[in-house]
C-alpha cells in the first residue's frame, strides 16, 4: 500500500507517495524521472547508482524507499548550481577526461562529493577508497582520480 | 514482486512486539543483504521491520571493554578511534566490508545475523569473545558468539528475537589483534577465506611499546627478528577463520599449541599448520580447498605478527588494506 | 550535440599544448576538453536506460536452463493471461530464420537447446516486472541430452554433433567449423633444421567479458507501414542494418526502410559489432505487438547471457639463430566456438597480427580450428585475438630468449619491426618507433638494474602490433563524411560513424576545427544515425580516428575551400559597402587604398579561429573578417546565386582484404607499442602485486593527449584483469559468476602505478599523422605480467588468468612440495 514520505531532494522538500517495495532508485528513475542516477548491477556491487543520503554516498538500488522519510537525498541533477554551474568536480571530470561513456559518472562524482564535503584535502588513497566502490571500465581510474584532484585544487 | 509493508518501530520493544503481530515479517537493517535476496527472489516478506530508527541499538560504549549496538554500522566502526586501538580486528574486518557505500548503511548486527560462512565481523568477534546480547518477547538473554553462529546463514535467534548488541570485555594494554581477509581484489570483496587472531603478550620485563616517535611500521621479517630476540612469550591468543568451515570457527589447538610458548618462527608455523589441519574448506568458484587450507597456515602466522605490531606500535595501528 | 556550454569554464590549463613541435597546430596536439558531453556529469545524458517511446514495452527473454536438451514441449498459454501482457513469442511463433556470420542460429529456439543460455521464449509487457512474471508462466519441458564442453572432446572424429546439419540444410559431418584460417609463409622445416634453439610453449586463455557498465539493450519500432526504427548500441550501424534489412527480408518484409541510431552509448568493447539474438528478438515482439519494445538486459544477463571474449588454446613453437635472430614461428589454435557462431570465430585473422609479423620473423604458420560445443559462444572483445595471441608470441619469446642466453629486452631489439618492413602477411609497416618503445619501457622500469634476480621481484615486458590505419575486415573499409558550414558559422560534422565513450566527438572536432579553420567549439558532430550519416564500416579495430578523421580533414578542406571561394566573391563587395557607409556618416572620411589583388583567389586566404584573412596580412584592418558575415552574406543575397557551404567525402583506405591465404595489406598503418612491468610475487600466497607499469605506445601523432593516455590507460587496467583476476567461469556451460561481486574486474582501490608514453612519429598517411590507439594499450599488458612473474621467481604460468592458485601450485611443485 502506497504510503506517503516527506524527503529534502537535492535542497528542495517533496512529499510523494511511495509504494515501499521501491528502492530509492527506483523512485528516483521511474517515478521523478531523474535518470541521472544509472542502474548497473541492481545489487549494490557496482557503485553505478550511488546517491548522497544526509551526507554519506550509499547504493540506492538497496536503499528501501520508506527509509529516506526525513532525509536529505543529493543526486547528480542537484550537484551543479541552480544557474547551471557546474560543481568543481563535474568541471574537473570534463577538463581532465574523467568521463569516456559516461555511465559510472553520475556514481563517481557522488562518492567523490560525499568524500570532498567531508574532506575537502584528501589523499590521494582516500580519494581512492572513497570511489572503490565505483566500478569503471573505461578509465583505468587515473583519470578520474586526476579529476578528483584538479577539484580539490580548484576548490582551494 | 509482491509488495510489503514497511515498518519503522522506534524502540526494541515495539520491533518485537510487531514482529509478533505480523504475517511473514522479516528484520531489516541496513538492507544490503535482505534487499538483494528479496530483489533475486530468495525472500517473499509479507513485512520488513526497520531497526534503523531505534537508537537504542545504535551505541558504543568503551568502559569495562566494548560494547557496540547491533545498529552500528561499518562506517561508524571504523571511524571509531578507541576501536581502532583496541579491537583493531573489528576495523579490519568493518573496513573492507563490500564498499564505501555499503559500510554507510550495513550493520555489525545484520553482518552476524546473516551469519554468511564469509561475514567479515565473526572472526575478530570470536577472537574477542565476544557475547552477544538479544531481547525477545520472552525476556532478554546473551548467548557467547561461538554458539551464536550455527551454520550457513543459520544462528541461535529464537522466533522474533532481536539482536540488540555486541558485548567484548577489555584484554589491556599488552593485546593487539588483526584480521586478514584474503582477497582477489581490493574492494567489494567476500574473502576466499579470512583469519583473525588476538594475543596477548608478556615481555619478560622489556618494554613492550615502542616509545621511538620515528618508529615506522615493520615488515615481517623484521617483526619476527624482535619478537624471537626479545623473547615474547604468548599469555593469550585466539585464532579464528572463516570461509573454511560451514561456519566461522576458533582453532582452538592451535591456540592450546600457542599459549604459554616463547613466540618464534618455528612455533609460529606450526601452529599455523595445527590450524590448517583444523580448518575444513570446501571447493567453490571462489576459491579451491588446498589453497584455502595452504592459506590458514601462512595467515594465522602474518595475522599474529601484525597483531604483535599493534601492540608494539598502537598509535599506528590504523586499519589497514592488504 | 553541440561543444559550446555557456556553463563551462575554459581556463588556460584546458589548451595545454603538446611539446615543442605542435606549434604549428591550433587544435592538435591540444587537451580540448569534452564539452560536448557535459550531458553526462550533469546526468542529462540518455543511454538506452532513459530512452522512452510513447506506448513502449518491455521485453524479457526466456533462457533455457540445460546446455543440451531437446525442447518436447512448450507453453505460453498462462503467460500470454497475464494482465499486463501484450505478446509472448517462441520459436514455434515465428519463422524459423537463421541468423548469424555463419547463419548457424534461429532467433529463438525450435526443438534443441545447444547452449545453457538460449533462448527459447520472449515476452512483451507494460512493466519489465510484469514481463518477467510473464516468463515465469511459461512453461518449457526440456529432455536433457549429454553435453560436450571440451573443444579437443569435440574435435574428435566420433563425437556427437552440435550441429546436424548447415545453413543451407546439408548434413555436416564435424563439430569443426569450415573456415578457411591457415596461413604459410616461407620454410618451417628448412627454418627448423637452421635454428640454434626451439622452445614450445602451450598457452591458453579462457572467457573474459567486457564489462559494459551500460548494458546491452534496444529499442524497435515499427510505423504503420512496417518500417523500422532501430535505436540501438551498436557500433556499426550500417553493418546492422544491413543485417536487419536480410532478416526483415527472409521473415516476409523486403524492402522496409531501416532507421538505426544511438542513444548516448554506456561502453562497448566488443560487444556491439554483431546483431546480437537479442536484437532480432526485440524486433519481433514489436512486430507482433505493434508497439515499440525495449529489451535491457540485467547484470546478470549481461555475464550469462551475452557473448564473452573468444578463450583459446595454443601451442606456439618458435626458433632463432645463435644470434638471436628469429628463424621461425608456428602457432597452432583451437578454439571452442560454443554453441553458435559470432565474430569469436574470426579472431585468427587478428591474431595473424602478432602471430605473422610481432618481431621481424621470416618464415610463419598458423593453423586456426575453430569447434562447436555446448559452451556459449564468443564475440568480439577489445583487441579482437590480439590479446590472446600476443600472450602466446610473448610468452614464447621469453622462453626462447632464455634458451639462447639472451636478456629479454634485448631479444626484441635484435628482432624488432623496422619501418618499412614488409611482414611475411604482406602487411606494409609505415612509420615503426618500436625500439624507441622497448628503450622507453626499458629505461622507466629500470631493467638493466631489476632484471635477472629472481628475488622473488622481476620485470618483464611485451610488444604489440595492431592495426591502426583502419581493417579491411568488410569489402568497404570506407567512411563518408558530410560537413556544412551553417551562415552563423557553426559547422555540423554528419559521420555515419558512432561514439562509445572514447572521446570521438572532441576529436572529430579538433581534426575539422583545423581543417576548416573554425574552433572546436563551433564544430558539432551528429553520430550514430544511418538516415543522416554516409555510410561507414563501423567503430571497431582502432580505425575511428584515422578513418573518420582522413575523411573528416578531406571534407574539412573542401568545405574551407568553398568557404574562402565565397570570402573571395564577397569581401570586396563588404568592404566596399561598409566604406560607402562610413563615407556616407562621415563626409571627411578619406576611402583608405586598399589592394584587392591580395585577397581576389581562395589561395591567397585562410581561415583561423572563424576568421577569415589574407596570408599576406593576416591583421590587415579590412579584409580580415568574421567568416560567418561572409556565409551570412553568400546566403542571404536577394536573387538566384544564394550558396550554402556544403562539402562531403566517401573515404575507403587504399588496403587490401586478406586473401584466401591471410595475406594482404589490410590497415594502411600499423600500432607498435611496449609495456614494462615489474611485480613482487608473494611466494607464500601467490599474490602478484605490481609496483609499475610503463606503456609506450607509437600513436603516430597524439591529436588529444588526454584521450589518448585515457584509452591507453583504460585498456591497460583491462589487461591487467586479463591477466591476473578476470575469468568467465564456466563449469558444463553454464557461468557460474554472473555478477560483479564473483567475476573480478579492478577497483580503484587496486592500485596500479602507471605510466603512459606516448611516442610520435607521424605517420604520412594518417590524419596529422595520428594511428588508432583504442585497442593497442591492452595487448601487451598480460604476457609483460607473465614475463615478470617468471624473472621474479623462475615460475612460467601459461593459463590465464594468473591467479595465486596457480602461482602457488607451481611454486610448490618447483619445490616439491605437496
Amino acid at each position: 500500500m502506497k504510503k506517503e514520505i516527506s524527503f529534502t531532494l537535492n535542497n528542495e522538500t517533496i512529499e510523494v507517495e511511495a509504494d515501499p517495495k521501491w528502492t530509492l532508485l527506483y523512485l528516483l528513475r521511474e517515478v521523478l524521472e531523474m535518470t541521472g542516477t544509472k542502474e548497473g548491477c541492481g545489487a549494490g556491487e557496482c557503485g553505478a547508482c550511488t546517491v548522497i543520503v544526509d551526507g554519506k554516498a550509499v547504493d540506492s538500488c538497496l536503499y528501501p524507499v520508506m527509509e529516506i522519510e526525513g532525509k536529505s537525498v543529493e543526486t547528480i541533477e542537484g550537484v551543479a548550481l541552480s544557474d547551471g554551474t557546474l560543481h568543481p568536480l563535474q568541471q574537473a571530470f570534463i577538463e581532465n577526461n574523467g568521463v569516456q561513456c559516461g555511465y559510472c559518472t553520475s556514481g563517481m562524482i557522488m562518492s567523490a562529493k560525499a568524500l570532498l564535503d567531508k574532506k575537502p584535502d584528501p589523499t590521494e588513497a582516500e580519494i581512492r577508497l572513497a570511489i572503490s566502490g565505483n566500478i569503471c571500465r573505461c578509465t583505468g581510474y587515473v583519470q578520474i582520480v586526476e579529476s578528483v584532484q584538479q577539484a580539490v585544487n580548484m576548490k582551494k | 514482486m509482491k509488495s510489503y509493508e514497511y515498518h519503522k518501530p522506534q524502540s526494541v520493544k515495539e520491533a518485537i512486539d510487531l514482529i509478533g503481530s505480523l504475517d511473514h515479517a522479516k528484520y531489516i537493517a541496513g538492507g544490503t543483504d535482505v534487499m538483494v535476496m528479496i530483489k533475486q527472489g530468495k525472500l517473499a516478506p509479507a513485512n520488513l521491520i526497520s531497526l534503523r530508527s531505534i537508537s537504542d541499538i545504535s551505541y558504543v560504549d568503551t568502559k569495562d571493554g566494548l560494547k557496540i549496538g547491533s545498529g552500528m554500522t561499518h562506517s561508524e566502526i571504523v571511524d571509531n578511534e578507541f576501536i581502532q586501538k583496541r579491537y583493531s580486528a573489528l576495523v579490519d574486518a568493518a573496513g573492507n566490508i563490500g564498499s564505501g557505500q555499503i559500510r554507510n548503511v550495513a550493520t555489525l548486527g545484520g553482518n552476524i545475523c546473516n551469519a554468511a560462512p564469509s561475514a567479515d565481523s565473526a572472526c575478530p568477534l570470536l577472537v574477542f569473545d565476544a557475547e552477544v546480547v538479544i531481547a525477545g518477547p520472552n525476556g532478554g538473554r546473551t548467548v557467547k558468539i561461538d554458539d551464536f553462529l550455527q551454520g550457513p546463514n543459520k544462528v541461535a535467534l529464537e522466533k522474533d528475537e532481536i539482536v540488540t548488541g555486541i558485548h567484548m570485555p577489555d584484554f589491556g594494554e599488552k593485546t593487539g589483534s588483526a584480521y586478514i581477509k584474503h582477497t582477489r581484489r581490493k574492494a567489494m570483496e567476500l574473502p576466499i577465506l579470512g583469519i583473525a587472531a588476538r594475543i596477548t603478550i608478556k615481555t619478560g620485563g622489556s618494554q613492550a611499546c615502542c616509545k621511538d616517535v620515528s618508529c615506522t611500521p615493520d615488515n615481517a621479517t623484521n617483526m619476527l627478528k624482535r619478537v624471537e630476540d626479545e623473547k615474547f612469550v604468548c599469555d593469550d591468543v585466539r585464532i579464528a577463520m572463516s570461509v573454511v568451515a560451514p561456519r566461522p570457527i576458533r582453532a582452538k589447538k592451535a591456540e592450546a599449541a600457542l599459549r604459554g610458548k616463547v613466540i618464534s618462527e618455528a612455533v609460529l608455523n606450526e601452529i599455523g599448520e595445527i590450524a590448517a589441519l583444523e580448518s575444513q574448506p570446501r571447493d567453490s568458484i571462489r576459491g579451491k580447498a588446498w589453497y584455502r587450507r595452504d592459506m590458514v597456515k601462512v595467515l594465522t602466522k602474518r595475522a599474529i605478527l601484525k597483531s604483535i605490531e599493534r601492540i608494539l606500535r598502537p598509535d599506528n595501528a590504523k586499519y589497514s588494506y592488504r | 550535440m553541440t561543444n559550446h556550454c555557456k556553463n563551462y569554464k575554459y581556463t588556460a590549463e584546458t589548451y595545454s599544448a603538446l611539446g615543442e613541435t605542435m606549434t604549428d597546430f591550433l587544435h592538435i596536439g591540444k587537451n580540448v576538453p569534452r564539452t560536448a558531453e557535459i550531458d553526462k556529469v550533469t546526468g542529462r545524458a540518455v543511454y538506452i536506460d532513459e530512452l522512452k517511446r510513447p506506448g513502449m514495452l518491455y521485453g524479457k527473454i526466456l533462457y533455457s536452463r540445460y546446455a543440451h536438451a531437446r525442447i518436447k514441449s512448450i507453453n505460453t498459454e498462462k503467460a500470454k493471461k497475464l494482465p499486463g501482457v501484450r505478446a509472448v513469442i517462441t520459436g514455434y511463433d515465428i519463422p524459423d530464420v537463421r541468423v548469424g556470420f555463419l547463419n548457424d542460429q534461429t532467433v529463438l529456439k525450435r526443438d534443441l537447446v545447444r547452449q545453457y543460455r538460449d533462448e527459447v521464449a520472449a515476452a512483451a509487457a507494460i512493466t519489465p516486472e510484469i514481463a518477467e512474471e510473464a516468463l515465469k508462466l511459461i512453461e518449457v519441458e526440456y529432455e536433457p541430452l549429454p553435453g560436450i564442453f571440451d573443444p579437443i572432446e569435440a574435435m574428435k572424429p566420433d563425437a556427437p554433433l552440435i550441429h546436424e546439419l548447415d545453413a543451407r540444410g546439408r548434413p555436416l559431418r564435424s563439430n569443426i567449423l569450415p573456415l578457411p584460417w591457415k596461413f604459410s609463409a616461407g620454410d618451417i622445416e628448412k627454418a627448423r633444421k637452421e635454428s640454434a634453439y626451439i622452445v614450445t610453449d602451450n598457452v591458453t586463455t579462457t572467457w573474459i567479458n567486457q564489462c559494459c557498465m551500460g548494458t546491452s539493450g534496444c529499442v524497435a519500432e515499427f510505423d504503420s507501414n512496417n518500417n523500422l526504427t532501430f535505436f540501438s548500441q551498436t557500433n556499426v550501424i550500417f553493418g546492422g542494418k544491413g543485417r536487419i534489412a536480410t532478416y526483415l527480408s527472409n521473415i516476409g518484409l523486403k524492402g522496409k526502410k531501416i532507421r538505426v541510431l544511438n542513444p548516448v552509448v554506456g561502453g562497448s568493447f566488443g560487444t556491439k559489432l554483431d546483431t546480437d539474438i537479442y536484437e532480432f528478438i526485440c524486433i519481433q515482439l514489436a512486430l507482433k505487438t505493434r508497439k515499440p519494445v525495449k529489451i535491457k538486459f540485467s547484470r546478470e544477463e549481461e555475464f550469462a547471457a551475452l557473448p564473452p571474449r573468444q578463450p583459446t588454446i595454443f601451442t606456439i613453437e618458435q626458433g632463432c639463430d645463435k644470434d638471436g635472430r628469429l628463424t621461425f614461428r608456428k602457432v597452432e589454435a583451437i578454439l571452442d566456438n560454443g554453441a553458435y557462431t559470432s565474430w569469436g570465430a574470426t579472431t585468427p585473422s587478428v591474431m595473424m597480427l602478432p602471430i605473422s609479423s610481432m618481431y621481424r620473423v621470416p618464415n610463419v604458420s598458423f593453423n586456426a580450428t575453430c569447434v562447436y560445443t555446448n559452451n556459449i559462444y564468443s564475440q568480439a572483445m577489445r583487441g579482437y585475438g590480439n590479446p590472446q595471441a600476443a600472450f602466446a608470441v610473448e610468452t614464447s619469446m621469453d622462453s626462447l630468449a632464455e634458451a639462447a642466453g639472451i636478456d629479454p629486452a634485448e631479444f626484441r631489439l635484435i628482432n624488432r619491426n623496422h619501418p618499412g618492413d614488409v611482414t611475411p602477411m604482406e602487411l606494409k609497416i609505415t612509420t615503426c618507433p618500436l625500439e624507441e618503445c622497448i628503450t622507453t619501457v626499458k629505461e622507466k622500469i629500470k631493467w638493466d638494474e631489476k632484471w635477472g634476480k629472481r628475488n622473488g621481484r622481476g620485470v618483464g615486458m611485451a610488444s604489440l602490433i595492431h592495426v591502426a590505419g583502419g581493417a579491411r575486415v568488410y569489402l568497404s573499409d570506407g567512411t563518408g563524411i558530410r560537413i556544412k558550414i551553417d551562415e552563423n558559422g557553426e559547422v555540423y560534422v554528419l559521420s555515419g560513424s558512432t561514439d562509445q565513450g572514447q572521446g570521438s566527438p572532441t576529436v572529430i572536432a579538433q581534426i575539422v576545427a583545423e581543417a576548416t579553420g573554425f574552433n572546436p567549439e563551433d564544430v558539432n558532430i551528429v553520430f550514430g544515425d544511418t538516415d543522416i550519416g554516409l555510410w561507414d564500416a563501423g567503430t571497431h579495430a582502432s580505425r575511428h580516428t584515422f578513418v573518420a578523421g582522413n575523411a573528416a580533414i578531406r571534407a574539412g578542406e573542401k568545405a574551407k575551400t568553398q568557404v574562402l571561394e565565397l570570402a573571395v566573391q564577397y569581401i570586396p563587395q563588404m568592404v566596399k559597402r561598409a566604406l560607402k557607409r562610413q563615407k556616407k556618416k562621415n563626409p571627411d572620411f578619406k576611402e583608405p587604398e586598399l589592394d584587392y589583388t591580395m585577397i581576389d583567389s581562395p589561395e591567397k586566404l585562410d581561415i583561423k579561429n572563424r576568421m577569415i584573412f589574407p596570408k599576406e596580412a593576416p591583421d590587415h584592418p579590412y579584409f580580415r573578417i568574421e567568416a560567418s558575415q561572409v556565409l551570412t552574406g553568400a546566403l542571404h543575397v536577394g536573387n538566384g546565386e544564394s550558396k550554402a557551404v556544403v562539402a562531403e567525402v566517401f573515404w575507403d583506405p587504399p588496403t587490401k582484404m586478406l586473401n584466401a591465404e591471410m595475406k594482404g595489406n589490410y590497415s594502411l598503418t600499423y600500432a607498435f607499442g611496449t609495456t614494462g612491468v615489474e611485480v613482487e610475487v608473494d611466494r607464500e600466497t601467490g599474490e602478484v602485486k605490481i609496483l609499475n607499469l610503463v606503456s609506450a605506445h607509437d600513436v603516430g601523432r597524439a591529436i588529444n593527449p588526454a584521450l589518448v593516455k585515457g584509452q591507453i590507460y583504460g585498456a591497460i587496467y583491462t589487461g591487467v584483469g586479463f591477466g591476473l583476476t578476470e575469468q568467465v567461469q564456466v563449469v558444463e556451460g553454464k557461468v557460474m559468476n554472473p555478477n560483479f561481486r564473483d567475476y573480478k574486474i579492478l577497483t580503484a582501490n587496486d592500485y596500479i602505478p602507471v605510466e603512459a608514453v606516448i611516442i610520435e612519429d607521424p605517420d604520412p598517411s594518417g590524419p596529422y599523422g595520428a594511428k588508432g590507439i583504442g585497442e593497442p594499450g591492452l595487448v601487451p599488458t598480460a604476457p609483460a605480467i607473465a614475463n615478470a612473474i617468471y624473472d621474479a621467481i623462475g615460475i612460467r604460468i601459461r593459463d590465464l588468468p594468473i591467479t595465486p592458485e596457480k602461482v602457488l601450485a607451481a611454486i610448490k611443485a618447483k619445490e616439491g612440495i605437496v
